[in-house]
Order: structure tokens, then C-alpha cells, then sequence
């Protein structure tokens, strides 16, 4: 429950709003303690009297007592909501925050849907409990501390028999807690097991169909549905049965009260009114009992919850600025691998001492087979992974020691595959570098052979992309990743297999607009088409991890190895007869 | 309302539930019932000081209170069967119609909008019909029940309880337009908020290369202080509804019956007794289920954006789908016809202009082209992912549109050109292309797709997850485990997408080996930008912004020397270069 604690620990921003919601708490309850009294006064005193003034001062007294009531609870509910609202806003924002703080490998290890079910499901859930359960709960005690004393006041004895009832409902409370907390907990797992395949399975909705597996599909969410179904019904079965045995032990003790006051009524130690009253006493009294039962499983609820969304916040970014980390305001662009080890999973690693040095403005091509290793050369530079053996360093800086967003902001990098998001073409170019005019937009889509396919369309650079709107082929998409990221006018353009769904002739196009950009920054280039590749200063050849050869394009075809083989392999076809009789 | 009236019928299914709801509900309101009359019994004997049958008294009491408070979990406990299961069944529906809607469909709509129909609408109608319409039953009841016993009690206190009433009303009228505007912006952002969050979070990747996070929080921060306001602004009303509505009921109305009560029992034409039972009558079974009618109100106003939504998407006609008297298509032999075809995305913006391609059984297809001009969407239409704007596409002489869609779609194999894996084994995802495949043939078809060694050398191998509690592949194994999924599924038809191209040339042609065996016999479409892959095929089509501008063998389209040409020699030009030093030496 220390989670709570800090859970609560939310609200102290808000001291003088809970201050003053506590004690709205204090009014609304005390205004419910007079009517009991004052329904003994009516039977006991203003009834055998016969007193019409009387009459009407109770008629007052209640309307009175109940606008008090009204005012009290509106201003209490206006700012129990409030505070609820706010500790939403105030989780969901640092959760998200976090979220973003945390390193791809966070990502990489987890389905979308269930981290936005942390984000969204979970925090809900707590806010639920705040405004719902805990102030119910904070009430009831309240009126538990004032009601006791007036029961007691009124009729020592029928009190304690009241009171004899209490330790029933500890003992069946303990009994029940420990399965209702192990069903919640495992029903927050069952819903994000909903949440993620079903994000997972519309976000892949083009394979399902290609496969025509819809009817397979189904079955399956069905399952996790069913799964949700069964524990939430076992859940309500449990509930109801906890409920039922406290109902039953405040009907007995109610029963008793009645039979006992009865007795000491007739033999005049009690006035009939009184005992209506005590009764009405005692109802404040098992009340809170009765709703502590669906505190509890609210509480249980939330506290898996409460769990889950400290766990995402108390996970540590592995990327994280060092607490002296300086900025670089303007990158040369020089990039060296100085015994270099890295896996995604230090027991397996992926690259094998790699050392490198590249000259600013140079360009540096990659080649190997798949999965060699490449995409995890150029993420290290970027620093979305920590090598686990010695060091990467920018500008002669260990790149641990330079702040992230200095190194990010200056590096262009295009990964393997392109993501845009649901906004229009413009924002989608202009992600990087929100500020940039129409001119440098346009300048960026023509360097990315894109231009005019925009140029053409309805609505040009507003067009929106996905929801409400176009969809781009895939070629397409590749572009705009580049135009994206050569608006930036980043210092180390990073294109990871960025021309691959590009024909030779729109690639030619991009190629010699990049020729350009890419003049006075340092350039890391990875394509299996060597044609896109010849020109590059050097090329980089890798293979399981470790760099095989360096050397300029002519250096590399002139001796055996996998980059000759690799030439050898795409250009063979060139050598073929009808070539040969074509070029005469 | 029209809404509502649907959403009867949805409920309708279950009369039996409904039935024994019912039942139980009549028994909870016949049981809560005596109790008032067992407390006028007691009290006005004790006003009196009359002696009474105490053990007597306590049996009913208790008896009638356990009693109810059994009948009262009997019906919570059906109430939440109904409620579970209606969300079951609807969430069925909803996702198994999802599923039959065409690709454009998704294209149009943010994943994060769709789960939220599925989980949130679907849950928010749960708490309106197990959390108000079950009461909106039981209250109706009670209410009838309670008002002639009030009225047979005492007509004159019952017809003053009754005074308050329009106050009611007015206050509910009053309010309700709001909440209900409000309950739909509210809907309204938080699926903007959704919507957002699910691309962000999937796209962490180029947030992070752009150093785009405190942007993104900002944004995001944004939208949830949007919606704080408006819940705030919601919560502000209905409190407002609610207070006024408890200050009207339990103050002013008890107010009035202990006056006008009060004045009766002085003129001795009512005992203390019935007054305190005719006051719990009316605030307990009176005045609480007429609040509640509010409630539900209430309720229906925030919920209908929900069942808007819920409808909205099962009233979306799939507009691919099998027309009447579809027959299955038999065993293809491959041969594809394009006649004519032209298809346009959005209104008045042509893809496929007038394209004719005839295919025999058995042949190789490659399309070739600048990027965008048409390649997917030719494929697109093969397997009717979408129809035709006019002309036909024919398979072995049948009109696409004349056969049940599952038969084709079962014998064309596509690996598309943006590799999806999900996220549960390799072995499964490889599966995915033939749910019965052994455990060999699945290991067969990885060997063929060249990921055999990759995946053998994992600690785990075959039962290796991918995502969540697993690894990450590379581009390239990612391409070659779809390659897999889709040599097991044993197409008639195989198309490959740009299926090789995070493939380094060495792998693809080792891949290719496998593949050329796999199309033998088999009609097969390729794309690829990198032309080595398809010099092989028997027809090269050239397009260019929806039209086929070459086709034919690579050695006739080279002959042409048109653009195919100009392509491949711009692609091999360093090899030729180079050749050509050679020869010259
Ligand atoms: N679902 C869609 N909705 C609207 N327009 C689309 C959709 N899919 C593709 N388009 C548009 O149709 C045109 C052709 O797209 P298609 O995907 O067929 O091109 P492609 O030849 O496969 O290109 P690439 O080689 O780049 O993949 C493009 O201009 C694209 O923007
Ligand atoms: N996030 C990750 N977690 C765990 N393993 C990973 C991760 N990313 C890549 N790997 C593994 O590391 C190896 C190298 O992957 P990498 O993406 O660098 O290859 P690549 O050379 O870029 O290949 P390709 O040309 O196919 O894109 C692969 O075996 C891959 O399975
Ligand atoms: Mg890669």
C-alpha cells in the first residue's frame, strides 16, 4: 500500500483544495446527523403536544437543514471532481512524459496497446477510485467518529450491542480480500492482453486480409474476451457474496436493537421516538460497513492499477543524459568507433569491436548482408542504444557525455521504415523543424523527388495523410522520410536503406539532390543497390557484426571478398549476352 | 432516440435474462415492500406502550430483510450476467464486422479511434444497461406499487408527497441539454487524444530521431487539459442536477409530509406510526427511483455518442464483399486477365487509367515503374482489396466480383511491401500463412526463405518471440520471415511486393532459388526496383502513372531501348563502366 501513500503524495500541490474538501466533508456530514433527532422530536414532543408552531419550525428545520446540506455537498462534488480531474491530468502527463523520456529498447519490448492502456485504462481507474470509493470511504469514517459518541450518549447498552456486530465484518473482510485483490490484478493483465492484440491486430489489418484469416482473427480476440468475461464474472460472484453476508449480519444486528429497545420501551426506560432514532444512528453506522465492501474492490481495482502506472514511472530511461552533459550548439561532424561492442542483449552481442573513424563531411557507405549489423552501427551514433563496450564519440566526445537532444537535433536519420503520422503533408515534412517557411518545405520535397506528385493534388502541401485522407505508396513514404529529414539541415545525415522501394530512375532524382544536401555534412548511407552507393568516399563492408574490409568502390571490386561477391551477385545479369548485343 | 430504440433491439436477444431480471426485480420490490408496515406496527404499539409480540416482530424483520437482501443479490448477480455478456456479444459483433470491412476502411480510420469503439463505447453502454436500465425496470415497478399504497394509505398526504414533483422536472430539463453537448465533446477529444497517443507511441522511433519529445508531451498535454476542463465542466452540471434534485426530494418533500402529516396525526386521522412509514415510503421507493429515472437520463445523454459510434461502424457496408449467388472459385490454374481496368482511390483522381495485361497459367509477371505510378494498386486489385472503377479483372475466366472472396484470396499469396510481424513466436508468425502446418513444414518453408540459420542460432530458435518479451529482426529477417509465411501458405497465385528489397544480393539470391522452384507452375507477380531480381520474368510490364507503357520479355523490351532500358542501364551503369574498361584493355 506504500503506493498509495505516494499516490496521495499527488495531492498535496492541491493542500488548501483537500483542506477545504475535508472539511465541506465535516458539514455534509453533520448535516445528516439532525434528521434522526429530529424525528424523535416530532414523535416524542410536537405529536403528544399538539403544538401547530411547533409543526411548523420542523417543516422549516428540514428545508433549513437540507439547502444547508445542498450547498455543502454541491461545493464539496464540485471540488472532489476537480481534484479527480486534476490528478488525471497530472499522471497522465508526467506518465506520458516518461513514456517519452524512456529509450526505444523500452519500446522495442512492448506492445503499443498495452502501453496506452497504461496511459489511458489504468490511470482511469485510479481517478474512479479518488472521486468514487476514497471519498465515500473518507465520509463514512467521519461519520463513524461523530456518530459513536451519540449513540452511545443516547443508549449506552443497545449501543454496544450494536458495536458486537463490528468485528463480523473485519473477519469476513480479511477472509475475502486476498482472492478479490488476485482476481483484479489478473484482470488488469487479461484487459491489456485485449488492448494489445487488438491494437496490434487492426494496426496489421493488410496481413489478416492478405491471408484471409478474419474469420480466425475473430476466434482469437474472442478468446482474450472470454477470458475477460469469465474473471469478471467470477469477480461479481465474489463481490455479491461478500455483500450478501454483510447485509445479513446489519439486518441481525438491526433486528436485536429493535428487540432489545422494544423491551426497554415498554418498560418506559425508552421513548418510542428514541429508539427510532438510535435506529436511524445505527443505520449511519452499518452503512459505512456495507460500502466499505465496494471500497474494497474498488481499491483492489485500483490498487493493480496504482501498481502498473508506478512501475511505468519508475522504469528507467538506460539512455539518459549524464548529470554533466554538454551541449553542442553546432556539430563538425566527425564520428569515431573506438572498440566498439554491442548487443541489444549483452549475452548476445551483435557488433564485435568495431573501429571506424570518419572525417567531417565525409560519406561513409554501409553495405553487408542482412542482419549484420548495420541499422545497429548508425543507432548507436544516433545514441538510441548505450554500447556495452567501448566508446562512440562525436567530435572527440563520448557521445554519453554530449546531451541527447543536442546530438538528436543535428543528426538527420531516416530509418529502414518510414512512419508518418495522420496530419497533412506539410506537418509531416516540417516534424523536424516546425518553423521552416513554404520555400524551405518545398525545397526539401523537391531534394526528395516529391514536389510535384504534391503540387498535383487537390489540396497540395495540405493535403492530410491517412485518416480523412491520402494514402502514399511506399515509395512515396520514403521520400517524404527524407525530405522530413533534410529540412532539418542536420550536420551527420544518417539514410538507412532509405532509397530501397525507389525505382532507379526517382532514385537517380533523390540521388542527385542528395549529392547536394549532403555536400559539408558527414553522410552514412546503407543500401544493398551498390549502385546508389559507388560514389560514397568510403564504404564500410560488415558482416556478423564485425567490419570486413573499408576502401573506395574501385579499392573494394579489385580484390575478393563480400563486397565483390555482393557486386558480383546484383551486376551479374549486366554481363549477360543480350547486354553484350544490345551494347553492340 | 432512434438510437435507443436500436439499442432495444440489441438487448432484445436476451429475454430470458431480461425475464428472470424481471422477476426478481418484482421480488425486491415486494419484499422492500412490508417493511415500513412492520415499522408502523412496531412504532405505534410502542407510542402507545401496547405490549407486543417482540420475537414475532424481530422474525419479520429479519426475515423479510435477509430474504431481500438474498432476491437483491440474486438480481445484481443477472444484472452483471447481462452486462457481461452483452459486452461479450457486442464486442463480437463489432470486431467480426470490422473485419469484414475493406482495407479502405482502416486506411481512413487512426487504429487508436477503432479500439477505442471496440473497448470504450462498448463499455460505456455496458453501465447503461446493467447500471440503468435494470433499475429503470425495478424503479418502474415500485414506483406503481408504492404510489397505491400511498394513495390507499392516506390519499391527501400521498397527493401533497406528490407536490414537489414538477420541481422535478424542471430542474432535470433544465440541465440536460448541457451534459449531453458536453458528453460528446468529451467523446470527441479523448478519441483525438487516442488516436494520437497510439501513432505517437508506435512511431517512438521518429520521435526520437528528432529530438520530438517534449514537443510531443506538450502537445498531448494539451489535449488532456482540453478534456480536464471539459470533465470538470461536466462533473460542475451534473452535481448542480443532483444536488438540486436531493434538496428537492429528501428536504422539501419531507419538509411537507411531516407539516401536512403532522397536522393530521394532531386531528387524530393518522397514527405516528403510519406517518413514519408513509415518510420512508416516499423518500425510499418514491422519491429515489424518481430521482434515479433522472439518472438514467442522464445516462442515455452521455451514452449516446457511444451508441452513435458503435452504430456508425456497424452500419458501414462493406463495399467489397460476396454478391448474392458468389460462387466458390474452384482450383485456379493462373491465368489473369486485365481488361480495360481502371480504378481511381479518391473521386476524380485516376490510379489505373485503361490498363489491359493478359497472363497465362504459370507465368511470371514483373511490374516495374517510378514509385508511385501504380505497382501496389495493381495488386491491390487482384486480390480485391478494392473493385474496379470500370473494366474487369478476371482469374481463369471468372469476374473477381462473381466469386465468394475467401476462395480467392485463399489461392493469391501476397507478401506486401511493408512487412507486418506480430508479436508472438516465429514459428506462429510463420504459421500465420497456414494455420495446419506442421511443425517441419514451417521449418521447411523458413529454410526456403534463407531465415532458417538466423533463427536456428537463437537461443530459443523457433519459439522465439518477436516484440513484447522477445527481440527485434532486422529489416531484412522481418522480409525473409513474410517470405516464409508466405511460401507455407502454397498460393496459386504468388505476388511479392518489393519482397527482397532490405535483402542484400548475395541472400536474395539464394532466396530466389527457393522462390523460382516455389513459382514453377504457377502464375507469379513481381515488383522490385532492383531489376537483377526479375530479368527471369516471362512479361515485364513498364508503368508509368497508371498506364503500362512497355511490356515484354527483358531481352525484347532491351531490343526497344525504351524505358525499361533506360532504367536497367542506369542501374548497371557502374557494372557496365566498368565492363566496358575491361573490354577495352
Ligand atoms: N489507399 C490509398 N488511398 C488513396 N490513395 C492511394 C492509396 N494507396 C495508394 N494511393 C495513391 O495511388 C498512387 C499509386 O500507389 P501505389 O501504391 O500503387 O504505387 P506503387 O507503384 O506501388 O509505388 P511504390 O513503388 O512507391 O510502392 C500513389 O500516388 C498513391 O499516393
Ligand atoms: N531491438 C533489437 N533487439 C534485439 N535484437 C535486435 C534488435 N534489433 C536488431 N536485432 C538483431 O541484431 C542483429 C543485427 O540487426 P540490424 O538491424 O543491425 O541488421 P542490419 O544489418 O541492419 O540488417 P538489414 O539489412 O536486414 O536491415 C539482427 O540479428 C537482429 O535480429
Ligand atoms: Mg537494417
Amino acid at each position: 500500500m506504500s503506493n498509495l501513500g505516494r499516490l496521495l503524495g499527488y495531492l498535496k500541490p492541491y493542500r488548501a483544495r483537500v483542506v477545504l474538501a475535508v472539511f465541506l466533508m465535516l458539514l455534509v456530514t453533520a448535516s445528516a446527523l439532525p434528521m434522526p433527532r429530529i424525528t424523535q422530536y416530532l414523535l416524542d414532543v410536537v405529536l403528544p403536544q399538539r403544538s401547530q408552531s411547533r409543526l411548523l419550525g420542523v417543516f422549516w428545520a428540514i428545508v433549513g437543514l437540507y439547502a444547508f446540506r445542498g450547498v455543502a455537498s454541491f461545493l464539496l462534488n464540485y471540488l472532489l471532481g476537480w481534484l479527480g480531474q486534476r490528478i488525471v491530468f497530472d499522471l497522465r502527463f508526467q506518465s506520458y512524459r516518461h513514456l517519452n523520456r524512456l529509450s526505444l529498447s523500452y519500446y522495442d519490448k512492448r506492445q503499443t496497446g498495452k502501453i496506452m492502456a497504461r496511459v489511458i485504462d489504468d490511470i482511469n481507474v485510479i481517478q474512479y477510485m479518488i472521486t468514487g470509493g476514497f471519498v465515500t470511504l473518507i465520509t463514512d469514517i467521519l461519520t463513524l467518529i461523530v456518530v459513536m459518541p451519540v449513540v452511545v450518549w443516547m443508549q449506552w447498552q443497545l449501543a454496544v450491542m450494536a458495536l458486537v456486530i463490528v468485528p463480523t465484518y473485519v473477519v469476513v473482510y480479511k477472509l475475502f480480500l486476498k482472492r478479490i485483490r488476485a482476481l483484479s490484478v489478473e484482470l488488469r493483465e487479461k484487459w491489456d492482453a485485449l488492448i494489445g492484440a487488438l491494437q496490434e491486430k487492426i494496426a496489421g489489418i493488410t496481413v489478416v486480409k492478405a491471408f484471409h484469416r478474419e474469420g480466425y482473427e475473430v476466434d482469437r480476440f474472442m478468446t482474450t474476451v472470454q477470458d475477460n468475461y469469465t474473471l469478471g464474472m467470477s469477480q461479481a460472484k465474489l463481490n455479491r457474496l461478500l455483500g450478501l453476508i454483510v447485509t445479513v449480519v446489519s439486518a441481525g444486528g438491526t433486528g436485536l436493537i429493535y428487540w432489545y429497545g422494544a423491551i426497554l420501551v415498554l418498560h418506559r426506560q425508552l421513548q418510542a421516538g428514541e429508539l427510532i432514532a438510535f435506529v436511524g444512528y445505527i443505520g449511519y453506522l452499518y452503512g459505512p460497513a456495507l460500502r466499505l465492501v465496494d471500497f474494497n474492490i474498488q481499491a483492489q481495482w485500483a490498487g493493480a492499477a496504482i501498481d502498473r502506472v508506478f512501475e511505468t514511472l519508475d522504469t528507467r530511461p538506460d539512455i539518459m543524459d549524464a548529470p554533466n552533459a554538454v551541449a553542442l550548439a553546432s556539430l563538425r561532424g566527425e564520428v569515431r568507433f573506438r572498440n566498439v561492442s554491442f548487443g541489444y542483449d549483452p549475452s548476445k552481442p551483435v557488433l564485435h569491436d568495431i573501429n571506424l573513424e570518419v572525417k567531417a563531411g565525409e560519406l561513409i557507405a554501409i553495405v553487408g548482408p542482412s542482419g549484420s549489423g548495420k541499422t545497429t552501427l548508425v543507432n548507436l551514433i544516433a545514441r538510441f542504444y548505450d554500447v556495452t563496450e567501448g566508446e562512440v564519440l562525436i567530435d572527440g566526445l563520448d557521445v554519453r557525455s554530449i546531451r541527447l537532444e543536442s546530438i538528436r537535433r543535428q543528426i538527420g536519420y531516416v530509418s529502414q521504415e518510414s512512419l508518418l503520422f495522420s496530419v497533412t503533408l506539410r506537418e509531416n515534412i516540417a516534424y523536424g523543424f516546425h518553423d521552416a517557411t513554404d520555400t524551405q518545405i518545398i525545397e526539401a520535397a523537391r531534394n526528395a523527388d516529391l514536389h510535384s506528385y504534391i503540387a498535383d493534388l487537390p489540396d497540395g502541401y495540405d493535403t492530410k495523410i491517412g485518416e480523412d485522407g491520402v494514402k502514399l505508396s511506399v515509395g512515396q513514404k520514403q521520400r517524404l522520410a527524407i525530405a522530413r529529414a533534410t529540412l532539418t539541415n542536420p550536420r551527420i545525415l544518417i539514410l538507412d536503406d532509405a532509397t530501397s522501394a525507389l525505382d532507379s530512375e526517382t532514385e537517380a532524382h533523390v540521388q542527385a539532390a542528395l549529392d547536394r544536401v549532403m555536400e559539408g555534412r558527414t553522410n552514412f548511407v546503407i543500401a544493398h543497390r551498390l549502385s546508389t552507393i559507388v560514389n560514397a568516399d568510403r564504404i564500410v563492408v560488415i558482416d556478423a557484426g564485425r567490419i570486413v574490409d573499408v576502401g573506395t568502390h574501385a579499392e573494394l571490386v579489385a580484390r575478393p571478398g563480400v563486397y565483390k561477391n555482393l557486386y558480383d551477385e546484383q551486376f551479374r545479369s549486366a554481363q549477360d549476352e543480350a547486354l553484350a548485343a544490345y551494347l553492340g | 432516440m432512434r438510437n435507443l430504440t436500436r439499442l432495444f433491439g440489441e438487448v432484445k436477444r436476451y429475454w430470458g435474462i431480461l425475464l428472470c431480471i424481471l422477476l426478481l426485480t418484482a421480488a425486491t420490490a415486494g419484499l422492500g415492500l412490508p417493511g415500513p408496515l412492520i415499522i408502523r406496527y412496531l412504532v405505534d404499539n410502542l407510542v402507545e406502550r401496547k405490549p407486543f409480540n417482540i420475537p414475532l416482530f424481530f422474525g419479520l424483520y429479519v426475515g423479510v430483510s435477509i430474504a431481500s437482501s438474498l432476491v437483491g443479490a440474486g438480481l445484481s448477480m443477472t444484472v452483471t450476467y447481462l452486462g457481461q455478456r452483452f459486452k461479450y456479444d457486442m464486442r463480437r459483433k463489432l470486431y467480426a464486422h470490422m473485419q469484414t470491412l475493406p482495407l479502405g476502411f482502416f486506411e481512413k480510420n487512426q487504429t487508436g479511434k477503432l479500439m477505442s469503439n471496440i473497448t470504450n463505447d462498448v463499455a460505456t453502454l455496458d453501465q447503461l444497461i446493467s447500471g440503468g436500465f435494470v433499475t429503470l425496470v425495478s424503479d418502474l415497478v415500485t414506483l406503481t406499487a408504492v404510489l397505491i399504497i400511498v394513495f390507499r394509505m392516506n390519499a391527501y398526504l400521498a397527493a401533497w408527497s406528490l407536490v414537489v414533483f414538477p420541481l422535478y422536472i424542471a430542474n432535470y430539463l433544465l440541465h440536460i441539454g448541457r451534459i449531453k453537448k458536453r458528453a460528446d465533446e468529451i467523446r470527441e477529444e479523448r478519441d483525438v487524444m487516442l488516436g494520437d497517443l497510439q501513432e505517437k507511441l508506435a512511431g517512438a522511433m521518429v520521435v526520437k530521431s528528432y529530438a520530438k519529445e517534449r514537443f510531443e508531451v506538450r502537445q498531448f498535454v494539451g489535449q488532456t487539459r482540453n478534456l480536464l476542463e471539459l470533465n470538470v465542466d461536466q462533473g460542475m452540471m451534473g452535481t448542480r442536477m443532483w444536488t438540486l434534485a436531493e434538496f428537492i426530494g429528501s428536504g422539501l418533500g419531507i419538509a411537507v409530509i411531516m407539516l401536512i402529516g403532522g397536522r393530521q396525526v394532531m386531528a387524530g386521522s393518522l397514527s405516528p406510526g403510519s406517518l413514519i412509514a408513509f415518510t420512508s415510503f416516499i423518500t425510499g421507493y418514491l422519491y429515489g427511483p424518481i430521482l434515479r429515472l433522472i439518472q438514467i437520463n442522464d445516462q442515455i445523454a452521455r451514452t449516446n455518442a457511444a451508441l452513435t459510434r458503435i452504430f456508425g461502424t456497424l452500419d458501414t457496408e462493406p463495399n467489397i464483399k460476396d454478391r448474392p449467388g458468389a460462387v466458390a472459385l474452384p482450383t485456379i490454374t493462373g491465368a489473369v486477365e486485365y481488361d480495360n481496368v481502371w480504378f481511381e482511390y479518391e473521386p476524380g483522381q485516376p490510379v489505373i487509367k485503361g490498363v489491359s495485361l493478359s497472363v497465362r497459367a504459370g507465368q511470371m509477371v514483373a511490374f516495374v515503374g517510378q514509385s508511385g505510378s501504380g505497382k501496389t494498386t495493381m495488386i491491390n486489385l487482384l486480390s480485391r482489396h478494392y473493385d474496379v472503377a470500370d473494366g474487369a479483372i478476371t482469374v481463369d475466366g471468372h469476374d473477381l466480383r462473381d466469386v465468394q472472396l475467401a476462395s480467392l484470396r485463399r489461392q493469391v499469396g501476397v507478401v506486401i511491401q511493408e512487412t507486418v510481424l506480430f508479436n508472438t513466436t516465429i514459428r506462429e508468425n510463420i504459421r500465420y500463412g497456414r494455420l495446419e502446418a506442421s511443425d517441419t513444414e514451417v521449418e521447411e518453408a523458413a529454410r526456403a526463405a534463407n531465415i532458417a540459420h538466423v533463427i536456428e542460432a537463437l537461443p530459443r530458435g523457433y519459439e522465439t518471440r518477436i516484440g513484447e518479451e522477445g527481440i527485434k529482426l532486422s529489416g531484412g529477417e522481418k522480409q525473409r520471415i513474410a517470405i516464409a509465411r508466405a511460401i507455407l501458405s502454397d498460393p496459386r497465385i504468388l505476388v511479392l511486393d518489393e519482397a527482397t528489397s532490405a535483402l542484400d544480393s548475395e541472400t536474395e539470391t539464394q532466396i530466389q532459388t527457393a522462390l523460382e522452384r516455389l513459382m514453377e507452375g504457377r502464375t507469379s507477380f513481381v515488383i522490385a526496383h532492383r531489376l537483377s531480381t526479375i530479368v527471369k520474368a516471362d512479361i515485364i510490364v513498364v508503368m508509368e502513372k497508371g498506364v503500362i507503357r512497355e511490356a515484354g520479355s527483358h531481352q525484347e523490351l532491351l531490343e526497344r531501348g525504351g524505358i525499361y532500358a533506360g532504367l536497367y542501364l542506369q542501374q548497371f551503369e557502374v557494372a557496365l563502366d566498368q565492363q566496358r574498361a575491361e573490354r577495352r584493355t
